[in-house]
């Protein structure tokens, strides 16, 4: 498969996501479904290998973009992962900008209290997944 | 950190020693930058905002607000590269090995510790964010954004619904719930 449709594909499935995994589905239509250059199996591992080793779990685009196009595709897997977090910039500009607005400030801080709830909800489930891989299979 | 070397090593350190996502190396990068007096709380607040509202991953896009409000442009692109490259690395290496690494028990206890791990960072996380809205002058609005989100939760939204939907609830409660002088 071609590095640079590899990117866009996986370029597309990231930036409409907003979580790491977030990804997945999008990923599953284009790579096994509509395209078929990777098998449920292959994607399986990807996403094991990005959940079993440190760093962003989105990382496991990195994986797929191997199983679709070699290293070239691990490059583009890459690149598809780091380009929509350039967006951070002018979102943090714009919020400095108007954060003395005090309806933006309230925004901003509602934001940050729904995240720490999104957080709970993500400790849970992460507690769930250390232990179900504790009990033996 | 007042090098850029320093500041893109300590990013690669933190963002890439801890399992189970973003959020636990988001909270080592707490950690580490309010330690050194480089942030403080309502500035990781702010980062966390914008990096929950930034497409694609969160520890990236944290890093890379991190890095602007620090070093401008340069640090930006170091810390994206400080928090992205290790990681990816070691994803192309262990696929292109054909390592299974979930076939040995050890690798598996080694795994599920690392997540549990990983469990009590995210939790510290969450409480570090919400401390300083209880208190007593925002504990109502607080309590009502709260149950709000977590309705939206169990209703089956997604996150970023939950995010925007909790924003505008904000916005029209009108005022700020944390004090000026902590503004994020």
């Amino acid at each position: 498969m071609n590095p640079l449709v590899v990117y866009v594909l996986l370029l597309k499935a990231v930036a409409t996501s907003f979580a790491g995994m977030g990804s997945l589905p999008q990923i599953h239509e284009d790579f096994v479904e509509t395209r078929r250059v990777l098998t449920d199996e292959q994607l399986s591992r990807a996403v094991l290998v990005g959940r079993s080793t440190p760093g962003p779990v989105g990382a496991y685009v990195v994986a797929v973009g191997y199983f679709a196009a070699g290293w070239r595709g691990a490059v583009a897997g890459w690149l598809a992962m780091i380009t929509p977090a350039l967006a951070a910039i002018p979102l943090f500009t714009l919020m400095q900008r108007w954060l003395h607005v005090a309806r933006v400030r309230a925004a901003v801080d509602a934001v940050v209290i729904a995240s720490a709830v999104l957080l709970l909800s993500s400790a849970f489930q992460l507690a769930v997944d250390g232990f179900r891989q504790l009990l033996p299979r | 950190m007042n090098t850029i070397s320093h500041f893109g090593s300590s990013v690669a350190r933190d963002a890439n020693r801890t399992l189970g996502g973003g959020w636990a190396a988001i909270e080592l990068l707490r950690r580490t930058f309010i330690a050194s007096g480089a942030l403080d709380e309502a500035g990781h607040a702010g980062l966390v905002a914008v990096s929950r509202l930034t497409p694609g991953t969160n520890l990236l896009a944290y890093c890379v607000a991190l890095g602007w409000r620090m070093h401008g442009w340069r640090g930006s692109l170091t810390a994206l590269g400080a928090a992205s490259v290790p990681g990816s690395v070691i994803v192309f290496a262990l696929t292109a090995a054909l390592v299974r690494v979930d076939q040995y028990s050890l690798v598996r206890f080694a795994l599920a510790i690392g997540i549990l791990a990983a469990t009590v960072l995210v939790l510290s996380a969450a409480w570090s964010l919400l401390r300083p809205y209880l208190t007593a002058s925002a504990l109502a609005s607080t309590s009502v954004i709260i149950a709000l989100s977590a309705a939206l939760l169990l209703a089956g939204l997604t996150p970023v619904r939950i995010l925007l939907l909790s924003a505008a609830a904000g916005a029209m409660l009108g005022r700020p719930l944390r004090a000026p002088q902590e503004e994020p």
